[in-house]
C-alpha cells in the first residue's frame, strides 16, 4: 500500500532540489492509518474503501452497500462524454461540466473519523485523502462541517512518506503563506473556519494521478441532556440560503454620491459549494468512522440513530463503534447516544487538566428535579413558527408538520397561541395570540396540515414577528418560541443580533429538522434565546424528541445561575450562565491560578434556592480541557460582540490572542501546512477543483435549487437588472423590483458549475502582433543583402590598386 | 528569427581574401535570397497593420448597416463573427468596431469581446481585448477621467468614466465578471514598447457613468 501512495507522487518531479523533507512525525502512524481508512488505490471506490477496514492484504470480499453501489457517478448521456476519451473513464469516475461546457474529472474525495471519547470531552482525527484523476495541476477546496464546539488545533499534510506539520496564524497571514505556496508550485494546505461549524480545507499542486492526505485535529464537549450522553458529527453542509442584498455596490458618479454596501451574507461565494442531483450522480463523498468510547461508568444502551453500526464490548465502561457497511456517503448527521446501566446518571462530573503550568477545571452539573406537581403550571403564550421553504422538502417537511401537531396538541385550557409560517414569504395564522379552543385548534391543524414546502428562507421577518410581545411582561403567561427549521440559511449574524435584541422576556426553543441542520444557529439562538435546541432526524423520533422538549417547556426553569471558586483567582466560561431547563446540566470551564479549592454554584429552582458545593481536589483527569476552555472562550466573545457588551475591535482582540496562544483555528486564525518540494512546474496550469457534495438525505433537489426548465444559461440575480436602470436602483426607486424578483427565483443558483479555473479572473487573450517583429527582421534581411551586395564590389576593386 | 547577416560577411574579417575565389553568381543568389526574405518579412508585417485597417472599414461599414437593419451583418462574405459594439474615446478621437469573440483570428480584425464576461452596460465587468499595436494602440494615451462610449448591436450607447489603469498578468487579471456594478475593462498586452509577447497586460479599468 506504501508502495501506491508513493507512485502517485509527482512523477518525474523535475524541481527536486534536493530539499530535506520535514521531520517525520508519527510517519507511519499517520500515512497507514489514511491508507486504511481510505483504501487508496488509484481508482479509489468505495468497495476498496469498504473493505481496506479490515485486513490490508486480504482479498476485498465485501462488497458495497446497497445504498452505494456505484461508487461515484458517471455522467449518463453518452453524448456528453465526447470531450473525454472513453478509454479515460474508469467506472468511478465522476465528472462535472465547467462553465464552459468542458467535462473534467473531479476531484475525488474519501474521509476516514476516528474518535475517541473519554468522560466528558472526545479526541477526533479526520483524515481527509484529495486524489487528482485529472491530466492537469488542481487546488482541492473542501467545504466542510464539524459540530460548532470543536475546537481544530491540528492540521498535518502527509505527501507520500512526508508528513508536513501545519501552523497556526492569524487568517490573512496564513492565506497569503498559502497563495505564495501555490505559486511557486508547492504542495500546501490551509484549514479555514467559514462558520462555527462549517470550515473550508483548501490543498494546492495536487498533481495528475496524485493523492494527499490532509489530517486534521479537534478536540469537543459531549453533550448530555437527561440521562443521555450524545456525540453528534455532522458529515456535510447543507445548501444555504443565502439572503440577496437589497442595495448593491453603486460606483460614485460623476456628482459624488455613491450608496452602502450592505450584503447579509459578505462571504456568500465560501459557503456555496456544488451539490450533486440525487437523481442523476449516486452518493460520493465516502465516509469511515470508527468511535472509541470510554465513557467513565458502566455503560447501558449505545445508539447510533442514522447509521448502521457494529458494537464492540472492550470493557464494562468502554466499546469501538464503527459502520456496519464500512463506508457511508456523506449525506447525513452521524449521531452515537450513549446512557449508564444504572437508572440514574451521575448528577456530578468534575475533571482537571494541568497545561503549561495552568490549571484547568470542567465541571458538570445537573441541577435536582422538582416533581411538576410541587409547582403551578403557569399558563404560557406559546408562538409556534414553522420553516416552509424549499431546503425543508421532502422529509424534513413531513417531521416538522408532525412536530407542530404535537406541539398544538399539547396546549391547554388557559394557554394562548399562535402560527407563523415562513419560506421566502410569511404568514400569521391570527393577527394576534388567541386563546385555546376548538375552532382555533382546527384551523391551526388545517392551516399546519396544507404546508408545502417551497422557495427561499427569509428568517428574519418571521423571527421578528413571534418575538413582538403585545402583552408585555405584566402578563401572567409565559411567552415562549418554538422555532422548527433546518437552520440552512447563511446570515446567521443577523439572525443573532435580532434575537439579542429583541428577545425580551420571550424564550426560544429551536428545533432542529432533517438529516444536516445548522446546529450552530439553532444552539446559539436557543442559548441567545435563554431556550433549548432539540433535534429530529426522522419522523420516528418527533414524539419522543418532541415530549422531552415539551417537559422542559413545562418544568421549572433554574434561573439565576452564579459559580464562585472561593479565593482561587479564576478565568471561568460561560461568562454569563444560562437559564437551565428540565434535565440539563450546567457546564463550566475555568482556567485557574492554582489547583484545589471548591467550586459553589448557587440559583434558583422555580421559587427554592439551590446552592452545591464541589471540592476541586477530588476532580479526576482529564484531557484537552485547555482547548475546551479557550474554544468556549472564543464563543463567549462572540456572543459579547452580538450582545454588543464588546465592540467588535475588542471582541477580535480577545479571540486572536487565545486563538493564537492555544493554536485553535477560528474567525480570525487558521492553519496552514507548506511542503517543501517544488511540485508544479512553473507554467504549469494549475486548475480549482471544488469537492462536490452530497444533497443531505431526504432532501428535495427541485425544491431547492429549482427545476430544470427554470434554469437560466446564467443565474440571474437581482443585481443584474438592465444597464439603463442603474442610477433609478441606485435612488431605492427598483428595489421592490430587485426583490421581488429574488423572491421569485429558486432559493438557490443551481450547482451547474462544480469545476472551474483557480484563475477565475477572467484569463486575457494575448494581444500581440508580430507585425513589428517582422518588420524588424525584413529589414535586418534587406541591411544584410545590401552589404552582401556591396561587399560584393569589394573584392573586384581591390586589384585594381 | 533569423539573425543579421551572417559572421562570414562581417566586413572585420581578416579572411577577406577568400571571398576572391567565391563565384559572384553565388554571391548574388544569396544577397537575393536575403532580398527577397527581406521583402515578404516587411511585407507580412505591414500587411498585419494593412489587415487591420481594411478590416476595421468593413466592419465600420457592416455595423452600421446591423445598426440601421437591426440585424447582424457579416463585414465579408467568409466571416466567422460579426460586429457587435463600437467602442470610441472622444477625447482621442479613437473608435473601434468589436468582434464577438476573442481569438486570435478575430483580434487581427479588431478588438474582441471577452467571452463570459457581460455586455456592456449590464452588470458586471465587461472585457474587450485588443492588440497594442493597432486597435489598442490609443490605449497608452487614456487617462484618468477620459470618457469611453460603447454603442452595442441593439443600438444602445452607454459611457463610462476611466478610473485607473493598472497592468497584470493575463492569467492573474483580478477581473470578476461578475463583480457588482457596471464596470469595463479595456486590455492590451504591456509594455506598449515591447516587441515580443508577454504575459503582462494593460488594463484600463472604467465605471458607468450616471446618466
Amino acid at each position: 500500500m506504501l508502495q501506491t501512495i508513493d507512485a502517485g507522487r509527482s512523477p518525474g518531479r523535475p524541481f527536486k532540489r534536493g530539499v530535506k523533507a520535514p521531520v517525520p512525525v508519527n510517519v507511519a502512524a499517520s500515512v497507514s492509518n489514511a491508507l486504511l481508512a481510505l483504501g487508496l488505490a488509484a481508482g479509489i471506490t468505495m468497495a476498496a474503501l469498504g473493505s481496506a477496514r479490515g485486513e490490508a492484504h486480504s482479498a476485498p470480499a465485501v462488497s458495497p452497500p446497497a445504498t452505494v453501489s456505484s461508487p461515484l457517478t458517471v455522467v449518463p448521456s453518452l453524448a456528453s462524454l465526447k470531450t473525454t476519451r472513453p478509454n479515460d473513464m474508469r467506472s468511478g469516475a465522476l465528472l462535472v461540466r465547467r462553465e464552459d461546457g468542458e467535462l473534467v474529472e473531479a476531484t475525488r474525495l474519501g474521509t476516514d473519523y476516528d474518535i475517541t471519547v473519554s468522560g466528558p470531552t472526545a479526541r477526533a482525527r479526520i483524515t481527509q485523502m484529495f486524489h487528482n484523476p485529472a491530466a492537469t495541476h488542481v487546488e482541492a477546496v473542501y467545504v466542510y462541517p464539524l459540530p460548532e464546539g470543536a475546537a481544530v488545533d491540528s492540521l498535518k499534510m502527509i505527501i507520500g512518506e512526508r508528513v508536513v506539520v501545519g501552523s497556526i496564524k492569524e487568517r490573512s497571514e496564513a492565506k497569503a503563506v498559502f497563495e505564495q505556496a501555490k505559486a511557486e508550485g508547492k504542495k500546501a494546505a490551509l484549514v479555514e473556519q467559514e462558520r462555527p461549524n462549517i470550515f473550508t480545507n483548501s490543498v494546492a499542486n495536487i498533481g495528475p494521478g496524485e493523492t494527499v492526505v490532509v489530517q486534521i485535529e479537534y478536540q469537543e464537549p459531549i453533550r448530555r441532556s437527561d440521562a443521555e450522553y450524545a456525540l453528534r458529527l455532522p458529515l456535510v453542509v447543507a445548501p444555504r440560503y443565502n439572503p440577496k442584498p437589497l442595495v448593491q455596490t453603486v460606483e460614485l458618479g460623476a456628482g459624488g454620491w455613491g450608496s452602502a454596501v450592505d450584503d447579509p451574507v459578505p462571504d456568500r461565494a465560501r459557503i456555496e459549494p456544488g451539490y450533486l442531483d440525487p437523481r442523476e450522480a449516486a452518493p460520493t463523498n465516502p465516509v469511515t468512522i470508527r468511535v472509541r468510547l470510554a465513557a467513565g461508568f458502566p455503560l447501558g444502551e449505545v445508539t447510533s440513530r442514522y447509521h448502521a453500526v457494529k458494537t464492540e464490548e472492550t470493557g464494562e465502561t468502554s466499546r469501538v463503534v464503527t459502520l456496519d457497511t464500512g463506508a457511508v456517503p456523506a449525506d447525513r448527521d452521524f449521531e452515537l447516544t450513549w446512557k449508564p446501566a444504572a437508572s440514574k446518571a451521575p448528577a456530578v462530573g468534575l475533571f482537571r487538566e494541568t497545561v503549561a503550568g495552568s490549571e484547568y477545571v470542567l465541571a458538570f452539573v445537573t441541577p435536582p428535579l422538582l416533581s411538576n406537581e410541587t409547582t403551578e403550571r403557569r399558563p404560557r403564550e406559546m408562538i409556534l413558527v414553522i420553516d416552509n421553504s424549499g431546503s425543508m422538502g421532502g422529509t424534513s417537511m413531513a417531521q416538522a408538520k408532525a412536530s407542530l401537531a404535537f406541539a398544538l396538541q399539547r396546549l391547554k385550557q388557559g394557554d394562548r397561541f399562535n402560527v407563523i409560517r415562513f419560506n421566502h414569504t410569511m404568514e400569521m395564522l391570527f393577527p394576534a395570540p388567541v386563546s385555546v379552543d376548538r375552532s382555533n385548534m382546527a384551523r391551526a391543524m388545517a392551516f399546519v396540515g396544507a404546508l408545502q414546502a417551497n422557495g427561499g428562507t427569509e428568517m428574519l421577518p418571521a423571527l421578528e414577528a413571534a418575538l413582538v410581545d403585545n402583552a408585555g411582561s405584566d402578563s401572567g403567561h409565559l411567552r415562549q418560541v418554538v422555532f422548527l427549521t433546518d437552520g440552512a440559511i447563511g446570515n446567521e449574524h443577523q439572525l443573532l443580533e435580532s434575537i439579542a435584541a429583541k428577545r425580551g422576556r420571550s424564550r426560544i426553543f429551536t428545533v432542529g429538522i432533517g438529516s444536516a441542520p445548522n446546529s450552530y444557529l439553532m444552539n446559539r439562538a436557543a442559548e441567545l434565546g435563554r431556550g433549548t435546541f432539540t433535534h429530529i432526524g426522522a419522523v420516528s423520533e418527533v414524539e419522543e424528541r418532541m415530549r422531552a422538549l415539551f417537559e422542559k417547556l413545562e418544568a421549572p426553569v433554574v434561573t439565576g445561575l452564579a459559580a464562585s471558586f472561593g479565593d482561587n483567582a479564576v478565568d471561568a466560561t460561560p461568562g454569563l450562565l444560562p437559564d437551565l431547563h428540565k434535565g440539563e446540566p450546567l457546564v463550566v470551564a475555568a482556567k485557574l491560578a492554582r489547583p484545589g479549592g471548591t467550586l459553589e454554584i448557587k440559583g434558583t429552582i422555580g421559587d427554592q434556592p439551590w446552592i452545591v458545593t464541589l471540592a476541586l481536589a477530588n476532580a479526576a483527569e482529564g484531557k484537552g480541557l485547555s482547548k475546551l476552555w479557550a474554544r468556549r472562550k472564543i464563543a463567549d466573545a462572540e456572543v459579547a460582540k452580538t450582545l454588543r457588551t464588546l465592540t467588535p475591535a475588542e471582541a477580535d482582540k480577545a479571540i486572536l490572542a487565545l486563538a493564537l496562544e492555544h493554536e485553535l483555528v477560528s474567525r480570525l486564525t487558521s492553519l496552514v501546512a507548506v511542503d517543501q518540494e517544488v511540485s508544479r512546474a512553473p507554467g504549469q496550469p494549475l486548475v480549482r477543483s471544488d469537492i462536490p457534495l452530497n444533497l443531505p438525505a431526504g432532501w428535495d433537489f427541485d425544491k431547492v435549487f429549482g427545476p430544470r426548465l427554470l434554469q437560466q444559461p446564467r443565474e440571474i440575480r437581482a443585481d443584474r437588472l438592465p444597464g439603463p436602470q442603474q442610477d433609478a436602483r441606485a435612488e431605492g426607486k427598483l428595489m421592490p423590483t430587485a426583490t421581488r424578483l429574488a423572491a421569485a427565483l429558486p432559493a438557490h443558483p443551481r450547482p451547474h458549475v462544480v469545476t472551474q479555473g483557480v484563475n477565475q479572473p477572467v484569463p486575457l487573450p494575448a494581444t500581440a502582433t508580430d507585425a513589428e517583429l517582422r518588420l524588424l527582421a525584413g529589414l535586418a534581411l534587406l541591411l544584410g543583402a545590401l552589404t552582401l551586395a556591396a561587399l560584393g564590389r569589394l573584392p573586384t576593386a581591390l586589384p585594381k590598386h | 528569427m533569423r539573425g543579421p547577416a551572417p559572421r562570414t560577411f562581417d566586413r572585420a574579417s581578416p579572411d577577406m581574401t577568400a571571398l576572391r575565389f567565391r563565384r559572384p553568381s553565388a554571391r548574388i543568389a544569396l544577397a537575393a535570397l536575403l532580398l527577397a526574405g527581406g521583402l515578404i518579412l516587411c511585407g507580412q508585417g505591414l500587411y498585419i497593420h494593412a489587415k487591420a485597417l481594411l478590416a476595421q472599414f468593413l466592419l465600420e461599414r457592416a455595423f452600421s448597416a446591423s445598426l440601421a437593419t437591426g440585424f447582424p451583418t457579416k463585414p465579408w462574405s467568409w466571416a466567422d463573427s460579426t460586429p457587435v459594439a463600437r467602442i470610441a474615446v472622444p477625447r482621442l478621437g479613437a473608435s473601434v468596431i468589436a468582434l464577438s469573440g476573442a481569438s486570435g483570428q478575430a483580434l487581427a480584425f479588431g478588438p474582441g469581446h471577452v467571452p463570459r464576461t457581460p455586455e456592456p452596460g449590464d452588470a458586471g465587468t465587461s472585457v474587450y481585448a485588443a492588440h497594442r499595436d493597432t486597435h489598442f494602440a490609443f490605449l497608452r494615451d487614456v487617462q484618468a477621467g477620459d470618457v469611453i462610449e460603447i454603442t452595442r448591436a441593439d443600438n444602445a450607447t452607454h459611457r463610462f468614466r476611466v478610473t485607473h489603469t493598472s497592468v497584470a498578468a493575463w492569467d492573474a487579471s483580478g477581473l470578476d465578471p461578475d463583480a457588482p456594478g457596471f464596470h469595463l475593462v479595456l486590455a492590451t498586452c504591456w509594455p506598449f514598447e515591447a516587441r515580443t509577447a508577454g504575459p503582462l497586460r494593460y488594463l484600463v479599468h472604467a465605471t458607468a457613468m450616471a446618466e
